[in-house]
């Protein structure tokens, strides 16, 4: 009862700051842009000029599967960085406006109050990112070639996962500072740091959370689930509930004063 | 002139396909501006932002989502 309280009053407030609407616009612009530049790169080369007289050379037509992939990866740049951005101040920001003060001095749990949090921003950011892959999957599917649809739908899956880890991440470094910017900070360069491990000892730590983007790929093309890519994700999921009970641990022991 | 005529040619061919891009785009930039004008306060002067939304594509409505509003009302 309580938990759907806080849900709704998160949901609630994402609406009044028009979220709802602009992260899957957002997500939906940052999906379709490599699809139609891709396409359109021929002409985009032949009007920006710069190729000499009778130049020519053929541009082969990247596989449906490859483009995708781009917009998967533009996801991990600059979706990511919206949604570190917009998580970076939701429980920091509360701490130090005040709000959080509020909300706890009454017999609110902290573990639903962390965990409330998370869930509608989980589902704001699922949502986006869904709507997003389907734009761009309609895209592919129109200018580039056939994909299937359900191989689609299970990389979105597995990609979910991914996010949610990021989520996590941004609402742990949430109770350890007040300062919505250095929670920005602390998110992007944990999630860089994690990167550049995981790719120098990329065969030791195959379970690796950030390792979830590099199986996904061949999961487009063949529609099977590797056992790695199973096993990052069972990593990654007890990776997250760790991270939102050291959230709630660090938050009870912070004492809101 | 034939430049431009060219460009009108392409765009009449891919409408169908750049339309969708074109109308999230002024999705988004109504909804940041109606966003502005209801909004009591912002983080700087509204007309800045004003300008932001309108002059800077896709960029200028999400900087002011995320920097924009203020936090205290």
């Amino acid at each position: 009862m309580q938990w759907m309280t806080i849900y709704k009053k998160e949901c609630l407030e994402s609406a009044r700051n028009y979220k709802w609407v602009w992260v899957p616009l957002v997500f939906i612009l940052f999906c379709i842009m490599d699809p139609l530049t891709t396409y359109y790169l021929p002409q985009i080369l032949e009007s920006t000029g710069g190729l000499p007289e009778g130049a020519t050379f053929d541009m082969p037509t990247p596989p449906p599967a490859n483009v995708f992939m781009m917009s998967i990866s533009q996801m991990n740049t600059l979706g990511v960085l919206v949604i570190a951005l917009i998580t970076m101040g939701t429980i920091a920001g509360e701490r130090k406006s005040g709000v959080a003060e509020l909300i706890l001095v009454k017999p609110v749990s902290y573990t639903n109050y962390v965990t409330a949090k998370w869930a509608a921003h989980i589902s704001l950011v699922l949502l986006s990112i869904f709507v997003g892959l389907l734009a761009s999957w309609y895209y592919v599917q129109l200018l580039f070639g056939d994909i299937s649809f359900i191989y689609v739908l299970i990389t979105t899956a597995f990609y979910g996962v991914y996010i949610i880890f990021v989520l996590s991440i941004s609402l742990f470094m949430n109770t350890w500072t007040k300062v919505p910017g250095f929670v920005l900070f602390l998110t992007i360069s944990i999630l860089m740091i994690l990167n550049i491990i995981s790719s120098v000892f990329s065969h030791l730590l195959e379970w690796s959370p950030t390792k979830i983007p590099s199986y996904l790929p061949s999961l487009l093309r063949s529609g099977e689930v590797e056992t790695d890519l199973w096993f990052a994700s069972l990593f990654t999921i007890v990776t997250i509930v760790l991270l939102l009970f050291g959230a709630i641990q660090t938050l009870k022991r912070k004492e809101i004063v | 002139m034939l430049l431009t005529q060219n460009a009108i040619q392409f765009i009449n061919e891919n409408l169908a396909i750049i339309a969708p891009l074109l109308i999230i785009q002024v999705v988004l930039m109504i909804t940041a501006l109606v966003s502005l004008i209801r909004a009591e306060a912002t983080n700087g002067p509204k007309w800045m932002w004003v300008l932001i939304i309108l002059f800077i594509n896709t960029i200028g409505p999400i900087a002011y989502f995320i920097f924009g509003r203020s936090h205290e009302s």
